[in-house]
C-alpha cells in the first residue's frame, strides 16, 4: 500500500487524477449530464494514455462527477446526476433561504466523507470478498451476471421493471454478436468482418448515454434560471460533526448498495435520505423537505460512498455495481486490467495502487469542487444550444479512438438513436450497458458450467449453495419487481381523472 | 418518503421517465420486441453447433430471445389492458412532437457528419515552428458541422457560433493529438 502511494505521488499521476476530478465535477454539475456519460466519453480520451494514468484519470473523473451533481441540484434546482435529485429537494431549499454556500459546503464535506468511507469500507471488505470470491464457478458467475443485469433493470425502471429487464435483455443480445469465445462459430455477423469482433461496448456506452442525450436535450427549449450569487462557500465541519452518526450510517448504506451488482448511486441516496428521515430527531425531522443540513449530509454521503461499495464486486468479481463502474471496467479493459477473484495473481499491487488512487482522488475532489462552483456558475450561464453541441464531436473521437474505425463511429450513431427511441418509448438505458459488459461472462460460464453439469441430477446441481442462492435472489428481483408493475398499474389514474 | 420524492422529482437526464408508456406505445414496442425475439431464437437455432448441444453457440442466444419474447407478451398484454381500461398518459408527459421533429433533423445532421468525415478523409502534413501538425477532414469538417448545428439550435451572432466551433475543434485536435497521441477521424 504504502509503494502505491510512492508511486502516485508522481507529478503526471497526481495532474493527471486533478484533470480527471475537475472534468467529472464540471460534467456531472451540467444539467442532464451523469456520471456514466463522463466516463463514456473520456475512455476515448484515457485511450491513449499508460495504465496509471488512465486508472487515475478514470477514478478521478467517477469521484468528481459524482459530487458534480450536486452543484447544479442546490444552485438551479436542477439534479446535475439522477443520485442528486435528494440534495436538490434539501438543497436548493436552502440556497433559496441564502444558505447556497453553506449547502454547497455541507455537500463538499459530506461527499469527502462518503467517499472516505466507502474507500476504507472497500479496503476492509475487498480481502474477505476476494477470498469468497474463489469459490465461485462457473455457474456462480453465470448467476451472478443475471444478478447485475436484473437488479439494474428492477431499478432503473421504477414503476415498470420489466422494462428495465428488456432493456437488460437488448443489451446482451447485442453483446453477442460476434464470434464465440468457445468454438469461434461467427453469430448474428452477416458475413461482415466488421462484427467478427463484435460490437464495442465502448461505442455502444458513448452513444446511449452520450448522443442519446444529446438527441433527448438539445431540441428541448426548456431552459433553467442561473443563480446571480452563490454566497460565501463554507466548510461547515461543526455542524458536520453534529450529524456524524448519520455520515457514517448513511455511508455504510451507500457503500453496501453499490456492492449489489446493478445497484447504483441513486437508489443509495433516496434510501439513505428515507432512512434518515426516519431515524432524525423530531426537530429535525421537521425541517426535513424544507432544507435539512441532516437531509443534505445523508444523500451525499450515501452516493459518493456507492463508488467506493462499487468497485468491490467490480474488482472482486469482474461485476459492475452500476453502470458508472461498468464504464470503468471498459476502461480497466482497454487496457488490458483483468479483474475478477485472481486479479492479486494476475496484477500484484494493482489493487493498492487503485486504492491509493481513489483516496488521492477523493482528497482532490474536496480541494477542487471549493474552486470549480464558480466556474461551473459560468457554465451553466452558457446556453445550451451552444453547450450540448460541442459533445458532439467528443463522442465521435471517443467510439473512434478504441480501434480507430468508423465503424465504431457508427455503432455509436446508431446507439444513439436507439437510446433515444428508448426514451420515447420509456425505457431505461442503464440496463443495457450491464447487459452487454455482463452478456459475455454470463455466456461463455453458462455453457462452461452446464458441461461440468454433465451428468449431474438436479438436487446434485442444487447442492451448490453459493449458486443456489443467487438462483434464489434471482427469483426474488424477479417477483418482487412483478409485484411493483402490478401495483403501479392498478395505482395508474383512471380515465377519469384525465382531460 | 421516498416514494413520494420520486412522485414529485423528476430528474432532467437518462433515466428520466422510464416506466409506463402511452398504451399504443408500449403495444407498438412489444410487438417489434416480438418479431426481433423470434427473429433472434430463429438464428440461434441455425446456427452450427460444433460440440455438444450443451456447448452450442446458439445456447444463451436462444435463451435471450426466448425470454424477451416472454417479457415482451407480458408488456403487450399489460399495454392492452391498459389500453381497454382507458387509461391514458398524463398530459405533462405527452410527447412534444415538434422537438421529436428537431431531434430527427438533429441525427441526420450527426449522420450527415460522420458520413462526410469517412468519405472525405484526406490528411495533409505540415509543421508550425518546427512542431509537425496533421490537418485531415476532421477539422473543416467538424467546424462546419458544429457551427450548423449551434446555429441551428442557440440563433445567436454567427460570428460567435464560428468562434465557439473553430475554437472548439482546434482544442480537441490539441488535446488527442498532441496531448494523447490519439489519431482523429477524418485521416487515413
Amino acid at each position: 500500500m504504502f509503494d502505491a502511494f510512492v508511486q502516485l505521488m508522481a507529478p503526471s499521476l497526481l495532474i493527471i487524477t486533478l484533470a480527471g476530478v475537475c472534468l467529472g465535477i464540471i460534467w456531472g454539475a451540467l444539467p442532464g449530464l451523469s456520471t456514466t456519460m463522463a466516463m463514456g466519453l473520456l475512455i476515448g480520451m484515457s485511450a491513449g494514455m499508460s495504465q496509471d494514468l488512465a486508472i487515475c484519470f478514470m477514478l478521478g473523473v467517477y469521484t468528481g462527477s459524482v459530487f458534480g451533481g450536486a452543484i447544479s441540484a442546490v444552485l438551479i434546482n436542477i439534479p446535475g446526476t439522477p443520485d442528486a435529485v435528494p440534495t436538490m429537494i434539501e438543497g436548493h431549499q436552502l440556497a433559496q433561504r441564502g444558505e447556497g454556500g453553506q449547502a454547497l459546503g455541507m455537500a463538499i464535506a459530506a461527499s469527502f466523507v462518503g467517499g472516505m468511507v466507502g474507500i476504507i469500507l472497500l479496503i476492509a471488505f475487498i480481502p474477505l470478498l476476494l477470498t469468497f470470491a474463489l469459490n465461485f464457478r462457473s455457474w456462480e458467475m453465470f448467476w451472478l451476471a443475471v444478478i447485475g443485469i436484473m437488479v439494474s433493470g428492477s431499478m432503473a425502471a421504477g414503476s415498470m421493471p420489466l422494462k428495465g429487464w428488456i432493456a437488460g435483455w437488448l443489451g446482451i443480445l447485442v453483446a453477442l454478436v460476434g464470434l464465440d469465445a468457445i468454438h469461434a462459430v461467427p453469430r448474428f455477423t452477416f458475413d461482415s468482418w466488421n462484427l467478427y469482433d463484435g460490437i464495442s461496448y465502448i461505442a455502444v456506452l458513448i452513444g446511449l448515454f452520450g448522443l442519446a442525450e444529446i438527441f433527448r436535450t438539445l431540441p428541448s427549449k426548456n431552459a433553467p434560471t442561473i443563480p446571480s450569487d452563490v454566497g460565501r462557500i463554507v466548510p461547515p465541519f461543526k455542524t458536520l460533526l453534529r450529524f456524524a452518526p448519520s455520515a457514517v450510517r448513511s455511508g455504510v448504506m451507500g457503500t453496501l448498495i453499490g456492492a449489489i451488482p446493478g445497484a447504483g448511486a441513486n437508489v443509495a441516496s433516496f434510501l439513505a435520505y428515507d432512512v434518515g428521515r426516519r431515524r432524525a430527531k423530531p426537530e429535525e425531522q421537521a425541517k426535513w423537505g424544507k432544507g435539512s443540513y441532516e437531509a443534505l449530509v445523508c444523500c451525499e454521503t450515501a452516493n459518493n460512498a456507492n463508488i467506493g461499495g462499487s468497485m468491490l464486486p467490480t474488482l472482486a468479481l469482474g461485476i459492475p455495481g452500476n453502470a458508472a463502474a461498468a464504464a470503468l471496467l471498459a476502461a480497466l479493459t482497454l487496457k488490458n486490467v483483468n479483474v475478477g477473484p485472481t486479479i492479486e495473481i494476475d496484477q500484484p499491487g494493482l489493487i493498492y495502487f487503485i486504492y491509493g488512487a481513489l483516496i488521492i482522488a477523493n482528497f482532490m475532489m474536496y480541494l477542487a469542487a471549493f474552486a470549480l462552483i464558480a466556474p461551473c456558475v459560468k457554465l451553466f450561464s452558457l446556453p445550451r444550444g451552444i453547450l450540448m453541441p460541442l459533445i458532439i464531436p467528443v463522442c465521435v473521437i471517443g467510439a473512434y479512438s478504441v480501434k480507430l474505425s468508423m465503424f465504431d463511429v457508427w455503432v455509436m450513431f446508431a446507439s444513439g438513436v436507439v437510446g433515444w427511441l428508448l426514451t420515447v418509448f420509456r425505457f431505461p438505458v442503464a440496463p443495457i450497458v450491464l447487459g452487454v459488459i455482463l452478456a459475455p461472462l454470463a455466456d461463455e460460464n453458462l455453457r462452461r458450467s452446464l458441461m461440468v453439469f454433465e451428468d449431474q441430477s438436479l438436487s446434485a446441481i442444487l447442492s451448490n449453495w453459493i449458486g443456489t442462492i443467487l438462483m434464489g435472489f434471482v427469483l426474488f428481483v424477479v417477483v418482487e419487481g412483478v409485484l411493483r408493475g402490478l401495483r403501479s398499474m392498478r395505482e395508474e389514474p383512471a380515465p377519469s381523472a384525465a382531460p | 418518503m421516498a416514494d413520494a420524492v420520486n412522485q414529485e422529482v423528476k430528474f432532467d437526464g437518462e433515466e428520466a421517465g422510464a416506466g409506463h408508456a402511452a398504451p399504443g406505445l408500449d403495444l407498438f414496442a412489444a410487438g417489434f420486441l416480438i418479431v426481433l425475439s423470434v427473429v433472434v431464437m430463429v438464428a440461434s437455432w441455425m446456427l452450427p453447433v460444433p460440440g455438444e448441444l450443451r456447448t452450442a453457440p446458439g445456447l444463451l442466444p436462444f435463451l435471450a430471445g426466448a425470454s424477451l419474447c416472454g417479457m415482451a407478451v407480458l408488456l403487450g398484454h399489460s399495454a392492452l389492458k391498459r389500453r381497454r381500461a382507458g387509461i391514458v398518459m398524463d398530459p405533462s408527459e405527452a410527447r412534444n412532437s415538434a422537438e421529436d421533429r428537431r431531434a430527427a433533423v438533429l441525427a441526420a445532421t450527426v449522420a450527415a457528419y460522420i458520413l462526410t468525415l469517412q468519405f472525405l478523409a484526406f490528411q495533409v502534413f505540415f509543421t508550425i515552428a518546427g512542431v509537425p501538425f496533421v490537418l485531415s477532414a476532421f477539422e473543416p469538417v467538424t467546424v462546419l458541422a458544429l457551427s450548423a448545428i449551434i446555429h441551428v439550435s442557440w440563433r445567436g451572432p454567427l460570428w460567435i457560433t464560428v468562434a465557439v466551433s473553430v475554437g472548439w475543434t482546434f482544442l480537441l485536435t490539441l488535446v488527442f493529438q498532441k496531448l494523447f497521441y490519439i489519431p482523429l477521424p477524418g485521416g487515413f
